[in-house]
This record gives C-alpha cells, structure tokens and sequence, in this order.
C-alpha cells in the first residue's frame, strides 16, 4: 500500500523498524482484489466550515478515508496532523492530505468548501467571479481523478457556485449537489421545535429556493409529529397574520447573519448539515433533503439550467428525484422569483 | 424559559399551548430523576472541540457553555443549537456567569490565559492560578457533586490548584494529562506497522510536558510486549532511537501549533473519551493527571501528574500497579520534582 506520509522518522528504516518483522503471512494468502473499495470522503478547503465537515465525518465514522486539499501547506499539514493525533480514540481512518488533487482520486464524495470571502465594499458579482475563477481550477482535476463521485459544493453562493461546479467537472446533472438549504431548514425546524418543546426531528419543515434572501418557507406544509401546522392553526381558531410567519422566516435567514456577526463565522452546524447529507449518500438512504439541485423543469422553473433547493430524495447515486410538494400558488411564485434572481446572476458569468 | 425565536411565542405566534394535550392523571416527573450534564468553561479552539465532539458523540442530555466573551459564548451556542435538525435533543445553554452550570456531572476546564511572548512559564502560571481563583469555587459550588476535568495548561499543576480550590475529594479532580500524548504515540507506533491504534497499549505518564516518562517496558501490540520482541527478533536498537521517538511525541503539539496556530480537533477527542469513560462508568484505564502522592516513590508534596489511571463514575478508581523500570521510576519522580517545584512557587 503506497503511503502518501511518513508519520515518524524515528520509527522506520532510518530508525527503528519493527515493521517487517511484526506480523507474519499465513501460507497461500493473496492480495486485496482491486474489486474492494473502502469509502473516501476528500474535503477541499480546510477553513473552519471544511475543517469542521471533516471533523464531525470522522466522529460519524462515516468513511474510512478521508482526504484534505487547500493551498495553505502548513495550514493543510497541521490540520491532518490533529485529525490523527486522535487515532487511539477512533475507529481507524486513513487520513491523508496534498496541495494538489493527488490525494483525492478515486473519491466517493468530494466536497467543496474553497472560496473567496466578500471584501468590504465588494459587489457580490464580483465575488462571485472571483470564485468561479477558484473553480475553474478546482473543479476540472477533482472530477478528472474521481469520475464517479457524487460532487457536493458548500462554498457559497451556493446555487449558482453548484451550477459552475456542474458545468465544469462534466458530471451527470445528478452527481452535483448544493448543500443549498438543508441548515437554513433544520434552524427552522429547531426554531419551531424549541417553541413547541418538542425534538426537532418530528417537525417536517422546508425551505426551499434561493440559499439566501429570497429563500421560501414552506408554510403550506409545515407539520409537526403529523399535524399539518396551518390547519391546526385553523381548526382551534389561533388568529395569525401573515407578516408573523415573513418575521418567523426572517429569523430563520438572519440565522447564519447572527452566528457570524458574534463568533465571525459558521462551523458547527453546516459541518453537522453536510454530515448528514453524507450519510444519506454513501449509505443510500433515500431520505429526502432540501438541496440545491438543477431545478429546470420542476414547479414552473423553465427559464434556464438553474440551481436551487427544492426536497429531493437523496442516494448512493446522488439525486434520486425531486418531491411533488404541493405550493401555494404564492409559494410557487416565490419560488420562480427565487430562480430568476439565480439566474440573472448566472447569465452574467458567461459560462 | 428564554425562547429562541421572538416571533414564535406570547408576541407572535403562540401554538405551544394548544399544540399537546397531557393524558389523564400524570405527575411532574420525581425531583430524583436526572439528565446527564456537562459543562464547558472556556469556548475557544480547545473547549469547542471538546463541546461539539460531546455533541456528536451524544455523551449528554444537557451541555453548558460559559466564557467571558458574551457575544463569541452565544455565537457559538447558537451555531451548535442550529444543528437540531441533525442531532439527537441535546439542552444547549450558555452564561457568562456559572448559573448555566449549575448541577452538572462533569465540569471540563479550559479557561486560561495563553503565554505572551517571552513570558516566563511562571509567570503564565501565576496568571492562570487568578483565573482559576474566580473560576472554580463558583463551579464547585453549583455543582458540589460533580467530577471536575482540567485541560488548561500547564495541566498538572493547575489541575493541583483546581483541586484545592474546588475542595473537592481527589477522586473528583483530575487532569487530562497525558491522555493525548499516549495517543500521539501509539498513533506514531500503529501507522509504523500499519495497525489499529487501539492494539497499540503505549503509556507516557508524568509532566505533560518536556520531562513527560514513555513506558517503553510496557509497551504491548496485540499482546506482544515490545522490547522483549525486539530481543527475540535479535533487532538491535539504541536507547536514542528510543528517546528520538519519545521527543516526537512531545514535538507533536508543538508542531501542530506552528503549522495551524493551536491544536483543537485530538485534544477534543481525547477529553470526550475520558468523559465517556467517567459518565457511562467505563472502568477503562487512562493515562490522566492525578494525585501521584504515595504511587512510585513520590512522596514529596501533593503533586498530580499523569499515571494510568482507572476512571469511573466516582472519577480517579485507582492507579494501575504497572511494573516501571529503575530508570522509569527515576525519570518519574524527577517529573515530580519538576511539578512540585513550580506549585510551592504558587503559594497555595
């Protein structure tokens, strides 16, 4: 087996080398066949969202490989070294990490976190050009080492950076997945969980569209342990206006502003988001998550190859489909706003 | 209750009261029954590895955060509070004060001030030991029961200061020690053979620190002891060999630090392993930092230092009887010498 790193000097040829001597064969034994395949996850961009990904990976156990690329080498380094520090208190992970894509070939799940973050004063088209101009160089050598992976990009903005990842890596429209919208809706259904005193996992909650302001709540189908939220709301005859629910979805996108402003930056939930759409994929879950996927096509959405969240049934195959929901006819025309916003900033990349 | 949300509640919209209607004749739940709770003092790079690996890993119903930095402190709950969707229920609260941690399990330490260039390491001590003065007797105050975790460094000493300030029995203050230099090691050895790290029994006790002890005499790979193999096997090695892999082990942290600023991600695994072992009375052997006094010949003073140690739900169960060399024994209790020098500087 070719290893990437020598852990120890110490402890090898130049040392003492205990290993040839250690384990003996049984007779008759034969190599791995090449048939065999362990899981590898490689997480591009070891900032605290790729960093933080990686981690909360690892603790799930959820590959048995996991490699790490960034530009940084001392930052990229220090970052695997403190990942294996941890192996007496792990399952056994190879961890393994290179400036370059070689470390990254024959992926399952590659995960993009590399991005330019906004400079004061700089229009978010700008940024946006400047990321895809990152990508041209990222995406291309990652697809061409791992040409059967699921392709799964968090750096934001992250519907239209999904659409970029997927026109350059020449991937299968189903392999190239935004994480989109996927946290936005687990702090709504933590906000409605926390209010109901109630565990977040049995409130069904989506928001869908653009992973940002235009972003759309689902009210229409909230429902929480099986009671459709609405409805409720009408049957015990509970006034509400309008505007409470736009301030409650407003919380919702204000979410990530918060976090940042006060600790800098997000970590720790999207590195739990991401884990979670993983899990799903590697281990054929066929759960549905709300992620950003090429929408064309679906609830009206014609006007071009856009990306945006929308419930889809995710699986060893990436998207298996998207869910039928049934909107409202102002949800539905949130969610065309939501697109064409997409879209007008696409058409301006010329890609 | 303090909502998360404004806009769902009294002011907005309110669909708790309705939402569940109670079965006949219940009763509150009885004073005895409890939540598993643990507390994180400190959020920084150290303290949030440790929270959100105690998270992950689902050691417990009830997580505290406590720092001095209000706005840092709530940025970090919030972010863990929005991962709800992707975790099993777990209570995330967080005070400046230490009302949040009032009746926890265990409480993991790792507040303290960081060495300022060309600081003296006594110095850096001393300014710990004023933080800890303000830290831990509120701490042990509102949680008189529970176990009480160091991480903050230097950890041997401050781990001894935590103890006498919290008043606690020894049982209920140790250290995290060496815990993850014994890692590092048996990671160094396991990657070497290429095996499992975990049939890798590899101890360095004492300072977790330059005059730390590698139990060479006891290292075993699946059974095998080390040395006496190496006899077997007629492999010839130097004590330097030895003693160069031994000081990559204590390197390890240090370079860490250079390549990426501090350590945070195997310093977090390796305290959410003790709290494992403490809260779900494991009985497993850890190197951690105890009350060395009586063990090995150290009997001057009452310095903690890392042995392999037995943890359980009470805390420190007992030290292993494991058979050191003259030579280890020797590096041993001048490691304690080291340690006990800096405390009776301390004054306390």
């Amino acid at each position: 087996m070719h290893k990437l790193s020598v852990s120890s000097l110490a402890l090898g040829p130049n040392g003492l080398n205990i290993a040839q001597s250690f384990f003996k064969p049984i007779h008759g034994a034969s190599p791995q066949p090449h048939t065999t395949r362990t899981t590898k996850i490689s997480v591009i961009g070891v900032g605290n969202v790729g960093m933080a990904i990686a981690q909360t990976i690892l603790t799930q156990d959820l590959a048995d490989e996991i490699a790490l690329v960034d530009v940084n080498h001392d930052k990229l380094r220090g970052e695997m070294l403190d990942l294996q520090h941890a192996a007496a208190f792990l399952p056994r992970t190879t961890i393994s990490a290179s400036v370059d894509y070689s470390s990254t070939v024959d992926s399952d799940l590659v995960i993009v976190t590399a991005g330019a973050r906004q400079l004061p004063g700089e229009s978010r088209l700008n940024l946006l050009q400047r990321n895809v101009s990152l990508f041209s160089k990222i995406i291309p050598p990652l697809s061409a080492g791992s040409p059967e992976a699921v392709m799964l990009i968090v750096s934001n903005p992250v519907d239209v950076l999904t659409y970029v990842a997927w026109k350059l890596s020449g991937l299968p429209a189903n392999r190239v997945i935004g994480s989109g919208t996927n946290l936005d809706s687990s702090r709504f259904r933590f906000l409605i969980a926390d209010h109901l005193d109630v565990n977040a996992h049995d409130v069904q909650a989506y928001i869908m569209g653009e992973h940002g302001d235009s972003s759309v709540a689902l009210w229409s189908s909230i429902s929480v342990g099986g009671v459709p939220i609405l409805s409720f709301l009408d049957r015990q005859q509970i006034a509400y206006e309008k505007q409470t629910l736009e301030r409650i979805h407003k919380e919702v996108v204000q979410g990530a502003y918060e976090v940042i402003g006060l600790k800098g930056y997000t970590s720790w939930a999207i590195g739990y988001s991401v884990a979670n759409l993983a899990r799903t994929i590697l281990r054929d879950q066929r759960k549905v998550h709300p992620v950003s996927v090429l929408a064309k096509g679906f609830y009206g959405i014609d006007g071009g190859e856009v990306f945006l969240s929308l419930p889809t049934q995710l699986g060893r195959n990436g998207v298996m489909g998207v869910t039928s929901l049934h909107l409202t006819e102002e949800e539905s025309q949130q969610l065309q706003k939501s697109a064409i916003t997409i879209l007008e900033v696409q058409s301006q990349l010329g890609i | 209750k303090t909502s998360s949300s404004s806009a769902l509640g009294p002011d907005g919209l309110n669909i708790a009261q309705s939402f569940f209607k109670p079965i006949h004749n219940t009763t509150p739940p009885p004073p005895t029954t409890r939540n598993t709770k643990i507390s994180v003092v400190g959020v920084g790079n150290v303290g949030m590895a440790i929270a959100q690996t105690i998270l992950t890993q689902s050691l417990a119903d009830e997580l505290a955060l406590v720092d001095v930095n209000p706005d840092k402190l709530r940025g970090e709950m919030l972010d863990l509070q929005h991962a709800a969707a992707f975790l099993p229920r777990t209570k995330i609260s967080a005070s400046v004060d230490f009302s949040s941690t009032v009746g926890s399990d265990l409480v993991i330490v790792t507040a303290g001030a960081r060495q300022i260039v060309g600081e003296s390491r006594l110095n850096l001590l001393q300014r710990n030991v004023s933080l800890f003065r303000k830290v831990v007797p509120p701490l042990a105050a509102a949680s008189p029961e529970c176990v009480l975790m160091v991480v903050s460094n230097p950890v041997d000493v401050l781990t001894y200061v935590a103890w006498k300030l919290s008043g606690f029995p020894s049982n209920r203050v140790v250290g995290s020690g060496t815990n993850l230099d014994s890692s590092r090691f048996r990671f160094l050895i396991a990657d070497h053979l290429d095996l499992n790290a975990q049939d890798v029994q590899a101890y360095i006790v004492g300072e977790h620190g330059d005059s730390s002890v590698a139990l060479w005499s006891s290292i075993s790979v699946g059974g095998v002891p080390i040395l006496s193999f190496l006899e077997r096997q007629q492999i010839a090695y130097e004590k330097q060999t030895l003693e160069k892999i031994h000081k990559e082990v204590v390197e390890g942290a240090y370079e860490v630090i250079r390549l990426k600023g501090y350590t945070s991600w195997a310093i977090g695994y390796s305290a959410a392993s003790l709290a494992r072992a403490i809260l779900r009375d494991q009985r497993s052997i850890h190197p951690v930092s105890v009350l060395a006094k009586g063990f090995y010949g150290i009997d001057g003073g009452e310095p903690f230092l890392s042995l392999p140690a037995q943890l359980g739900r009470s805390g420190v169960l007992g030290v292993t009887n494991v058979h050191l060399t003259e030579e280890e024994a020797n590096k041993l209790r001048e490691s304690a010498k080291t340690i006990l020098e800096l405390q009776t500087q301390l004054g306390i």
